[in-house]
């Protein structure tokens, strides 16, 4: 068995440890700012990486992130793990019920808060593709279009729900529609995008796409019927006569990998998996609440960290920032998604400048926007410089999602 | 059926005048019988029996034993016979009666493939236009409830709620009562784990239960709470489980509810919430109050 040589292992836990300290201290500063903690850990990747470390002392550099060699590999395998275990934790904040019992206002909002971005972002790649791609084969143009509607469709749920308790807004009924909306937005951006990850993998025949979906539908359907039933039926089990809170720990995670497994054994990726296990674990109502932050605590400061460092080393931001492009993703981001979600607001019922707020307030995309827009990268589907465009998009709707729903919300 | 729908809008949640019982021959109809003849002196209402299925001489022998045995007569009680769809035919009737309260006999527990198809009784109570009564073990001795709580949710409806448990218990000379919120915070583990301290961690948290407690305080202000000591109390997690528990942990006799706000289909029981969770595992006698707002 190939195993990482001395010098190799030495190297890999210096970069690890330096990405994990050296976020954490930006994160914290960025904390009195008010600035989100994701800002900070893309900042550090950004220092550390090609951008600024590497023009300013490129051996360095390269001694601590190499290229080459089994290092990288190494790393690669923690990337994976750790967008795997993001979107298990996504998805454990995603509960369908509370879709369901909000009512005819969530159904409009989430319904157009996610059609409208999507067919602007699908519309504009596909009537105008030059602006974002060089390659204009009908089949690259049809899941770029697809890629770009589901970016602007998706929301951010944990921004979102920082923004609404800093507000006070959280137990009211405009924080819960925008939290119910924002769930609604991430299933079905994440359902969609897994399909995009399946098609673009190679599966291009009408009968492979047939397949895909009856895949990914029949799966979601499983975790969320049988599979849940089931971990509803283990869970308290787990909690009371396994170790605590190792036994719920390891056996949680367990899930999320087989889960991550399974999809990506069926040429869905990986990601699916992990996210639909996500919900049919944080859904059940046995999950004590102490064991879901224990998951979340360790995902969120260990994994969450290393990849966001790592879209840094990996991108020189400066070299790929096309003004042009950042500015048509930002003004579609904001047209799609404040129209549509404001719009949806009216339409279920809510008639004053509320409906605005909700709009912005579900603008905010994140952290989700860039996990997905790195795996879209990773996956050749777009080009380095659309990518830092959406990493853009994420900050500044990120950042504008909370003073502008200040503006316009009426308590 | 024609309905005077204008004698049940706005028509106050109690006092219940009219109590009706949906009877089917069972093992347990008796106790259900000594039930609702208990509640109907306590409360001086008029008691209606309604069973839906063919009417026969051995039936209507067998129920004349049991409502002797059970000590009611014809003086007390009025019996519709019916055919048709259980469910359709008990509610119209109750809607024609302007029935109060409607009592049926419910299993604590139905299997799966019941719970989705939705019995008889769990029907009606997602279906129904009047108060229901879900009685989980009946008893001939039909003893008093000595533990009620109730659902002190953030709706309209349950002032009236709250205001039809101080009825029942001031009725039954029942000196408090519970009133039980549920705190539910989505994402909350996901916001905390992000960039929260443990301090800031525990002081949100904290924030978030005295506001659901200031939030209740303001809505028994409003209720009729002068004759009765009301225990307030906040528990965290998911609506409709969580105070399901708090019930069941508390060996409480009777759980005082909103009627649901919408109509609820096999959806609802897939994704289970709020009073789903309740009708899945019933975990005492269940009273569900509809306030026809």
């Amino acid at each position: 068995m190939s195993k990482l040589s001395h010098h190799d292992l030495i190297v890999l836990l210096l970069s690890i440890s330096t990405m994990l300290i050296l976020s954490r201290i930006v994160a914290e500063l960025g904390k009195r700012f008010k600035l989100p903690v994701v800002m900070g850990e893309l900042l550090v990747g950004i220092l550390l990486g090609p951008t600024i470390f590497g023009q300013l002392n490129p051996e360095m550099f390269n001694y601590l992130f190499p290229r080459d060699g089994s290092i990288p590999i190494a790393m690669d395998g923690i990337f994976s793990l750790s967008v795997i275990m993001l979107l298990f934790v996504a998805g454990m904040e995603v509960q369908l019920p509370l879709m369901l019992k909000q009512g005819k206002l969530a159904v409009y909002t989430s319904f157009m808060s996610m059609v409208i971005p999507f067919f602007t972002g699908f519309a504009t790649a596909w009537f105008f593709p030059e602006i974002f791609i060089d390659d204009l084969t009908e089949w690259n143009k049809f899941l770029f279009a697809l890629f770009f509607g589901t970016a602007l469709s998706i929301s951010a749920l944990p921004v979102i729900a920082r923004i609404l308790m800093d507000m006070n807004l959280f137990k009211t009924n405009v924080g819960m529609l925008i939290i119910a909306s924002a769930m609604f937005n991430d299933l079905i951006g994440w359902l969609i995008f897994s399909l995009v990850l399946s098609l673009s993998a190679g599966n291009t025949d009408k009968m492979a796409l047939g397949y895909t979906i009856v895949y990914i539908i029949g799966f979601g359907l499983f975790m969320l019927t049988i599979g849940k039933r089931i971990i509803d039926r283990t869970l308290p089990w787990m909690q009371t006569k396994l170790s605590w809170p190792g036994g719920v720990l390891s056996i949680s995670l367990g899930i999320c990998l087989l889960s991550a497994a399974f999809t990506e054994s069926i040429n869905i990726h990986a990601i699916l998996g992990a996210f639909i296990a996500g919900i049919a674990f944080g859904d059940s109502v046995h999950l004590n609440e102490k064991a879901r932050e224990i998951i979340h605590q360790f995902v969120t400061n260990f994994f969450a960290p290393l990849f966001f460092v790592s879209i840094g080393l990996k991108v020189n931001f400066i070299e790929n920032f096309e003004l042009d492009i950042v500015l048509i993703v930002l003004v579609l981001a904001y047209i799609g998604k404040v129209v549509g979600a404001s719009l949806g607001a009216y339409w279920g019922g809510m008639k004053n400048s509320n409906a605005l707020a909700v709009g912005f307030g579900l603008n905010a995309r994140g952290a989700m926007e860039i996990i997905l827009g790195t795996l879209a990268y990773n996956a050749g589907l777009i080009s380095l410089k659309i990518f830092v465009a959406l990493v853009i998009m994420a900050l500044v709707t990120s950042l504008t999602s909370g003073p502008l729903m200040r503006k316009f919300i009426k308590q | 059926m024609n309905f005077d729908l204008s004698k049940l809008k706005k028509r106050p949640a109690h006092p219940f005048e009219t109590i009706a019982v949906a009877i089917a021959f069972s093992p347990r109809l008796e106790a259900v019988l000594a039930e609702a003849k208990r509640l109907s002196f306590v409360l001086e209402a008029g008691l209606i029996l309604i069973h839906v299925g063919a009417k026969s001489q051995n039936k209507e022998e067998k129920l004349e034993k049991l409502l002797t045995k059970v000590g009611l007569d014809n003086n007390h009680v009025r019996v519709i016979w019916a055919e048709g769809n259980a469910v359709d035919t008990i509610l119209s009737y109750c809607k024609l009666n302007i029935v109060d309260l409607l009592i049926i006999g419910a299993l604590q527990k139905e299997n799966l493939l019941n719970f989705y198809l939705g019995t008889l009784a769990r029907s009606i109570s997602r279906k129904a236009k009047c108060s229901v009564l879900l009685l989980t073990k009946p008893s001939v001795d039909a003893a008093k409830p000595k533990k009620i709580i109730v659902n002190g949710v953030e709706n309209a409806k349950t002032i009236h709620t709250i205001n039809t448990a101080i009825y029942l218990a001031e009725n039954y000379m029942v000196d408090e009562i519970s009133v039980v919120k549920e705190v539910h915070t989505p994402a909350l583990a996901m916001t905390i784990a992000d960039d929260s301290t443990a301090p800031e961690a525990k002081v949100l948290k904290k924030s978030i239960s005295t506001e659901e407690e200031e939030k209740l305080q303001l809505v028994l202000k409003k209720c009729n709470t002068k004759k009765i000591k009301i225990n307030e109390k906040i528990v965290n997690g998911k609506p409709g489980y969580a105070i399901s528990k708090y019930a069941r942990d508390k060996k409480a006799d009777l759980l005082v509810m909103n009627s649901p706000d919408t109509q609820l289909n096999v959806f609802d029981r897939i994704f289970t919430h709020d009073i789903e969770y309740i009708l899945a595992d019933l975990p005492c006698n269940v009273l569900i109050v509809h306030s026809r707002l």
